[in-house]
């Protein structure tokens, strides 16, 4: 059996076509059924070909193996990647159930720090950078993030060398790293919302009852107590709705939507 | 609107999804939207506003994953053509009279578009079946995923830029005649809707364990945007009294604010503790390189913020 053990070893143009699919077609093929399954046999296909040769039945059983259901983040996809093609290098088919255990062990917790990051933090804080700058009609905020983004995708690029050359151990070392890092960049994301708020919800009082022989001016009122409380109480609000059951934020925006029309209409509450 | 716009604002449609799936360049979101949309129609402030107020609308719902999520982008791209080439439309009220409905009406192709991939999915499975692969067949396959993709935001755009203005200009009239209490109401709609987006990252993020960040962000921001605003409107004031005061003041810098969370951001990460020990008890010295490397790359993370 032991004779049976490949004997490619990837080069660095092997690494560089990995990341040039990863980058350009990893999701591409993203379906209902098995997700993200035909991509990543896509990004590893011409190394799958290299190690095990073209047309044995070794090749065929890992091509099927790659095709079963997959989802992580796109993010850290080639991380996985890596582990998987370190451990095909030296075992062949007879790491197939390591690789199914990497693949499958890793995808979930690799989506959740993946998407807590780079679909929530980075997008709060540099979305919200350049939402501010854009309502004053200055394009550098999104510059900036597409700057930050092109960052990204040059570590994207390298940590698939540097999972192959770790190993799995990488992971264990890495999570504790990372869920720190994912904890700090909560800090500037939650402080971020609160400037947020004190901005970017522009609603005033337009209400003016008439108390006796007194117009009574709310907003103003409200402003000695603390400026911006109306902006917070709405917040407050929409935060208490989504936390109901069957709350999801398409509703909550079209909840949103009518009661603005209804209060806007009867000239309750107005723009700044 | 001339024919050339509607062609490169469907190409974009048809591109930014393809974006959003591989590279995120981020000009896939919506404030990238308003940016390229404003810059078609030639009137990149109003596409800037648009896409800003959907950005912060959608801040929060932000999955990779499975779910499919309210389109914001499709929603700019069609509210910044309608607001600059339609008479009477504001962009407040194209937010929440075009994008949103948009936005929302978009989940149901992004489902479709996912589900037609299942058929491609399928054909691969069928090629590796065969006693002779055709290898380039089965890449080929996977990047076929692109076409239903493209599609699903292109189609849209284009039978709603093409065939839909005079709808918009009936509703504007509408809204801005009979309609006017309505016309209002969405106004307000447009400057509330952000709020519902700080909400989602809220339930998203660990808000009880940070609640004094929250507490410190919003009042140092509503401290010091009423001090800077105030004082716009003075130095407004005293210029046009005195010819001799030429002081400008300008509006509150958010990168400024930006730059206080990101120190607080730096404390918070200086005071976790790191577990060394379960590394080195294993440690060959192989893994602590891989420990310090990998620390070289997270302070590297940092920096990317910092910008």
């Amino acid at each position: 059996m032991t004779n049976s053990k490949p004997k490619y070893k990837l080069t660095e143009q092997d690494f560089n076509q990995i990341n040039r699919r990863s980058l350009f077609g990893f999701q591409l093929g993203w379906n209902y059924e098995r997700m993200q399954n035909s991509g990543y046999l896509y990004t590893i296909l011409p190394q799958l070909r290299k190690i095990y040769g073209d047309d044995t039945p070794e090749l065929k059983e890992m091509m099927k193996t790659h095709m079963q259901f997959f989802n992580t983040s796109n993010f850290f996809n080639t991380i996985i990647t890596g582990l998987d093609l370190a451990v095909e290098e030296n075992e062949g088919i007879e790491g197939k159930d390591t690789v199914t255990g990497i693949k499958v062990g890793l995808m979930g917790s690799f989506a959740a720090i993946g998407d807590s990051i780079f679909a929530s933090l980075i997008p709060t804080i540099f979305g919200a950078l350049a939402a501010s700058m854009a309502t004053q009609g200055n394009p550098v905020g999104v510059i900036i993030w597409v700057i930050a983004c092109l960052l990204i995708c040059v570590f994207r690029w390298k940590q698939l060398h540097f999972a192959y050359d770790k190993g799995v151990s990488l992971v264990t070392d890495m999570r504790d790293r990372l869920n720190a890092l994912t904890d700090s960049a909560t800090v500037l994301g939650v402080f971020m919302v609160g400037a947020l708020v004190a901005t970017m919800v522009n609603i005033k009082f337009a209400w003016a009852p008439q108390i006796g022989k007194v117009t009574m001016n709310v907003q103003n009122n409200l402003d000695m107590i603390l400026p911006k409380l109306l902006p917070a109480a709405v917040v407050g609000f929409v935060y208490w709705l989504l936390g109901k059951k069957g709350m999801t934020s398409t509703k909550a925006i079209f909840i949103v939507l009518i009661l603005c029309i209804v209060l806007g209409g009867l000239g309750v509450i107005a723009k700044i | 609107m001339a024919w050339w716009q509607i062609l490169l604002l469907t190409l974009y449609a048809g591109l930014e999804i393809l974006d959003e799936l591989q590279i995120y360049s981020s000009l896939n979101t919506p404030v990238g939207a308003g940016l390229i949309a404003g810059l078609i129609m030639g009137d990149l402030p109003t596409g800037l506003f648009i896409g800003a107020s959907m950005q912060l609308t959608v801040l929060g719902i932000g999955t990779f994953g499975g779910a499919s999520r309210i389109d914001a982008t499709t929603g700019t791209v069609l509210a910044t053509a309608f607001s600059t080439s339609i008479k009477g439309m504001s962009p407040q009220t194209a937010i929440s009279s075009i994008a949103v409905p948009v936005a929302a009406i978009m989940i149901e192709l992004d489902v479709l578009a996912r589900f037609a991939n299942t058929y491609f999915s399928h054909r691969i499975d069928h090629l590796i079946d065969q006693d002779k692969i055709n290898y380039k067949a089965v890449e080929r396959n996977v990047l076929y995923g692109a076409i239903p993709w493209s599609l699903s935001r292109a189609v849209p755009v284009f039978i709603a830029l093409a065939f839909g203005q005079g709808l918009v200009q009936q509703i504007a009239n509408a809204l801005n005649g009979d309609l006017l209490w309505l016309g209002n109401g969405l106004t307000v709609a447009g400057a509330t809707l952000p709020a519902v987006g700080f909400a989602v990252l809220l339930r998203y993020l660990p808000v009880k364990r940070h609640a004094a960040y929250l507490i410190l962000g919003f009042t140092i921001t509503t401290l010091f945007s009423v001090l800077f605003s105030g004082m716009q409107a003075l130095g407004t004031g005293l210029s046009a009294v005195n010819k001799g005061f030429t002081t400008i003041f300008n509006g509150l810098p958010m990168l400024a604010i930006a730059m206080l969370g990101l120190a607080l951001a730096i404390l918070h990460y200086k005071n976790i503790p790191i577990n060394k020990g379960t590394a080195q008890a294993q440690s060959t010295e192989s893994q602590s390189n891989s420990a310090s490397s990998s620390s070289d790359d997270d302070e590297g993370e940092i920096t990317d913020d910092e910008l």
